[in-house]
Order: structure tokens, then sequence, then C-alpha cells
């Protein structure tokens, strides 16, 4: 009697271990869309802040869910996903804001020169800074 | 009045085929391929800058750690945080010089890429063949090649070594334009 209680035991614990290891294995991926930003910006001020220091900037802005707000200086299409620049006042840097396939859908909504306003995942500064996973939430 | 003509003329020549020698790719994608028993894992990344320079044949490409998307959000974790420790190196980096650079034309064929490869702050020095096509709107080039993780300085621990590779594939795909502004 007792030891089949035992084994119920181990047995239930085991599948509670394999569930949370499951689920943990699954964890989805952040979703951009419905998590509220960490950071709301524009696009002159945080390529400003990674053109001046790069480093400040990275532990700042980087992994954090950014709101940012710009004119669209330039929109592509890359590989079936889209690309939209956010103009800056530097002349060589810019934001690019690589578009989830759901926003990608709404690209030919936008326009060049518009203002609008994004929300992404930094992933950091080349040329310009790349924020990644973007959704356009107004336009 | 003549020279100054001339002069203008000189510099804007000189200007415009500057702004022709240098070619580039904002999203050039990168991939690479880890092969285990446990389990297959790729991750790509979109946004690498890649840079040739026409006149001297050589390339620069900045990666940045972090735009590696992994299907799991666990393995991008993991990926991050423990093996190429993106908070403490951001980028990676690769400088090189295209061997007989002269040769590529608007047919493709594979040419050696000599240069240095920087990650997670150990440089190694390494020679890829990639395929080049070359014309006037492009250079596109493309290719894959192994690299070892212990080159990197990269610990795999051994209760996942069944899950990591310890050869990864790297492919890459960069269509150059030319560089304007």
């Amino acid at each position: 009697m007792n030891k089949k209680k035992i084994i119920i035991v181990v047995l239930i614990l085991g599948l509670i271990v394999a569930f949370v290891a499951y689920k943990m294995y699954n964890k989805p991926h952040v979703n951009v869309f419905e998590k509220s930003a960490d950071i709301i910006t524009n696009a002159d001020k945080i390529l400003k802040d990674f053109s001046s220091d790069e480093n400040t900037a990275n532990t700042k802005y980087l992994e954090k869910i950014i709101k940012i707000k710009g004119a669209v200086s330039d929109i592509k299409i890359e590989n079936e996903k889209g690309i939209i620049s956010l103009e800056t006042n530097d002349d060589f840097g810019s934001v690019l804001c690589h578009l989830s396939i759901e926003s990608t859908k709404k690209i030919k909504e936008i326009q060049k020169g518009q203002d609008i306003v994004v929300k992404g995942i930094c992933t950091g500064y080349l040329m310009d800074v790349i924020l990644v996973k973007c959704e356009v939430i107004n336009k | 009045m003549k020279h100054i003509i001339t002069l203008v003329c000189c510099i804007l020549f000189v200007s415009v085929t500057k702004s022709q020698e240098r070619f580039l790719t904002k999203n050039g994608a990168i991939t690479f391929y880890s092969k285990a028993p446990m389990e297959n894992i790729t991750a790509e990344n979109n946004q690498v800058l890649s840079i040739i320079d026409a006149s001297s044949g050589k390339m620069a490409i900045s990666i940045l750690m972090k735009s590696f998307m992994f299907k799991k959000a666990l393995m991008q974790e993991h990926f991050n945080e423990n093996y190429v420790e993106s908070d403490k190196y951001p980028k990676a980096t690769f400088k090189g010089d295209i061997l007989n650079f002269d040769t590529i034309d608007n047919l493709a064929k594979d040419v050696k890429v000599k240069g240095s490869l920087t990650m997670h702050g150990v440089t190694k020095e390494l020679t890829i063949v990639a395929n080049f096509t070359r014309n006037k709107e492009y250079i596109l080039v493309e290719g894959n090649f192994i690299i070892e993780v212990d080159d990197f300085n990269i610990k795999i621990p051994a209760v996942v070594a069944k899950n990591i590779a310890k050869k990864i594939k790297v492919s890459f795909k960069f269509n150059h334009t030319p560089y304007k502004k």
C-alpha cells in the first residue's frame, strides 16, 4: 500500500518536472505587439546616443522593446520582409526597422516622408541603429 | 574662369567615380546550422553590414550577435548569454582581401577571400571560398564555411554536448549595391 503511494507521488513529481521542462524548452518569443515598450524615443535621439557612446547605448537599449517615432526615409522589401528607414539629422546613419511578417503585409499603406511610430527590439548599431521584429503602431 | 570649371568638373568626376567604388549591403544574410544527435539548430541574421571596396578588393563585414534569430526563445537566450556572451562581445567582424578581385565579372565564379574573423573576443585568420558575381548594379557574394566553436573560446558544457555541434556550418549571402549618399 505504502509502496504504491510512493510510486504514485514519484510519478506525479516526474510528470510535473517533465511538464515544466517542456514548457521552458518551448518558451515563446517576446510578443512585441502585446508587450509594452521599455523605452519610448525618437529616431534622432537613439542614433545620437549610439553614435556618441556606443557602449553606454548598448547597455541602455539592447534587447529592449523600443517604441520609436520618426519620418520614413526609405521603404523596401528584401526576402519578403519589409525594411523601413527612419530619417535622422545625421548624414550617414538612420534607424533601420526590420518589420515582422504581419507588419510587412501593411507596408503598402506607408509612404515616404510620413511620420510613423514603430515598436521593435533593438539589436545594436552598425552604420544605423537596428531594430528587429518591428510592428508599425501608428500610421 | 575656365580653370575653375575644369577644377569643378574634375572634383565632380572624382567624387562620382569614388561613389561607384564602394559596394555595400545593410541587410546581408548569415545563417548557421548546428547538427547534433539530439537536435538541429539554425539561426538567421538578416541585418549584416558588408562593404566591398571595389578599387582595392577589400571586404569588411560587421555582424550584430543579438540579431541572430532562433526558432526557440530559449536557444536564443542560451546563445546570447552562455555561448557568445553578446553583452560583452556584441559584434563579430570580418576583414579581408578578395584574392583575384579583378577576375570577378558577371559570370558567377568561386574566389578566395583571405582575412580575419573576430568573434567572442578571439581573432582567427581564415581563407573562405565564396561565389562572386559582379555587374554595374551589384556584387553578389554567396557561400558557406565551417567554424569550430573551440577556436573562438566558446565552451559547450558536457550536459548539452549532444545538443550542440562542435563544428558549425555558416552560410552567407550578401547582395552589395553601389553606395550613394
